[in-house]
């Protein structure tokens, strides 16, 4: 145990996403020790966040705590293994010199880190739940933690991911040997313009064309919106986290609509 | 650090799903650009491409077929997929090779066929990397509709990814004659007419829990183009 928190610490300051080793496409965690931690901070969240289902006015039951510490993690590391293997593709195809491997560690960085955060305001959530009775409250006090959290993992991912395609533009471009053809003007195959006529070559710089930037920002704001999209609905699956006052104790409540429906039969509540 | 992974016998006897494990290794250098899969590789790695594309399409559309949780549907989707990619391919590959002929590319040929094909493995590597997606969308609704917005979505992504790849290769190509680019142009113009009526008569891949598990619709062949502009006109004459 103690060992496990060992290594979040270790996590939070940075020592297993060096800019160096990012940028060789290596990350040297210990893998299975910081999923055990993940899992361990957000069930101790969870747990904080199930005590209004034990302690609400009506239909009180000691379950949701439980239900609730094993749903955290369980929502974070489904939504990594359900986006994963896109995440993956997305990158690779961005030139990512992390493997399937490394990427899966960096994704398990960033979730570490958010569920160290989420963590840390467990007591908060308890404060206010001994001290409030408002369901509403306590699902916008919730939501903002988890977003506050989940901004800070994104901040870290995305330096990481800084770091990562850095390392790509120092790289020299393995593909810039030339076709093995003679570019002739009059040739049949060739344009048929005089040389200052015809189309300037790509600059054949020993770097690749386009700058790391980009690249590391479209990929990552294609990871968040997947990520985003897929959290929010396995959320929505695993729903009750915290437990309505009016509904007895389930377990998950019925299947059918999604995140995103409700989300627009809300939106369209709020404005009809 | 090993980039270029040596590649395993063929498996072509152990089945689609052995062949798939065997070439799963493969699935980076292919997104990557990588080892036999760079541009600029002396061998043109053609089974390597077709396998890929073939377990891959035949995986997903299991999954895409799963919605009603009709192991027929399943079936039909996992065959009609790869077909839709096959077919739609093969029937635009000729006049892709004229094209290419007429634009004085025809030595180019063999790079031009190896990009297209790279960029249709890598759209199906992509559907296939998208099939848990897919899998939370059904698991979360029973809205026909929604689960072919998911699909589409899906599609939408692998294909942009597909064109990422194309895009790889064409560089090179482009670079070395600008008339490339005409030529990658007419390719995805003709691919995406074909394409989008082959999928409209090879419908249904999700499969109407409403309606019975078959492999056709039961209604006669009809064209997408049409159908839509019947249907647009429709809406008008119905409103004016």
């Amino acid at each position: 145990m103690r060992l496990d928190f060992l290594h979040v610490d270790r996590l939070l300051r940075g020592h297993f996403t060096r800019p160096d080793d990012l940028a060789r496409g290596e990350i040297d965690v210990p893998t299975r020790t910081l999923a055990l931690a993940a899992a361990l901070l957000g069930a101790s969240y969870g747990a904080f966040m199930g005590l209004y289902g034990a302690l609400r006015p009506g239909h009180a039951s000691a379950l949701q705590v439980f239900a609730s510490a094993v749903k955290v993690p369980l929502l974070f590391l489904l939504t990594l293994l359900v986006a994963f293997p896109s995440l993956y593709v997305l990158s690779a195809l961005a030139d990512s010199r992390l493997s399937a491997r490394d990427t899966l560690r960096l994704l398990l960085c960033a979730i570490a880190t958010n569920l160290a955060l989420l963590a840390s305001f467990g007591p908060v959530t308890a404060f206010f739940t001994l001290s409030t009775q408002s369901y509403a409250f306590m699902v916008v006090l919730d939501v903002f933690f988890f977003a506050t959290s989940g901004l800070v993992g994104l901040v870290f991912l995305r330096r990481a991911l800084n770091h990562v395609f850095r390392g790509i533009d120092a790289q020299p471009a393995p593909t810039a040997a030339p076709l093995h053809v003679t570019t002739e003007p009059n040739t049949p195959g060739g344009t048929g313009l005089p040389p200052a006529l015809a189309p300037a070559p790509m600059p054949t710089s020993p770097s690749r064309p386009r700058a790391p930037k980009p690249r590391a920002r479209a990929i990552f704001t294609v990871w968040i919106l997947i990520y985003a999209v897929v959290g929010a609905q396995m959320g929505w699956i695993l729903r009750p986290f915290i437990g309505t006052p009016e509904r007895e104790f389930t377990w998950f409540r019925e299947r059918g609509s999604n995140f995103f429906e409700a989300f627009f039969k809300a939106l369209g509540q709020l404005f009809s | 650090m090993t980039r270029a992974r040596p590649i395993g016998p063929r498996a072509t006897r152990a089945g689609a799903l052995g062949a798939f494990v065997e070439r799963a290794g493969d699935v980076g250098a292919l997104l990557r650009g990588e080892g036999e899969h760079a541009p600029d590789a002396e061998r043109v790695p053609w089974s390597s491409l077709c396998a890929l594309a073939f377990t891959s399409a035949l995986l997903h559309g299991a999954v895409v077929g799963s919605f009603g949780m009709r192991p027929m549907q399943s079936a039909f989707s996992a065959v009609k997929l790869p077909l839709l990619l096959a077919l739609s391919t093969l029937l635009c590959l000729p006049n892709f090779y004229a094209v290419n002929a007429v634009l004085g590319l025809r030595d180019d040929f063999r790079a031009a066929l190896r990009a297209v094909l790279a960029a249709q493995a890598t759209v199906a590597v992509a559907l296939l990397s998208e099939a848990p997606l897919v899998l939370l969308a059904y698991a979360s609704t029973t809205s026909y509709p929604f689960a072919i917005v998911a699909n589409g979505a899906c599609f939408a992504l692998a294909s942009a990814c597909g064109q990422v790849v194309l895009g790889r290769h064409y560089r090179r190509l482009v670079e070395k004659d600008p008339r490339h680019a005409l030529a990658r142009r007419a390719w995805l113009v003709l691919y995406v007419f074909v394409a989008i009526q082959l999928a409209w008569m090879l419908r249904p891949f999700v499969g109407d829990p409403g309606l019975a598990t078959r492999f056709f619709r039961a209604e006669p062949f009809s064209n997408a183009y049409v159908v839509v502009l019947r249907t647009v006109a429709a809406l008008f004459s119905g409103r004016g």
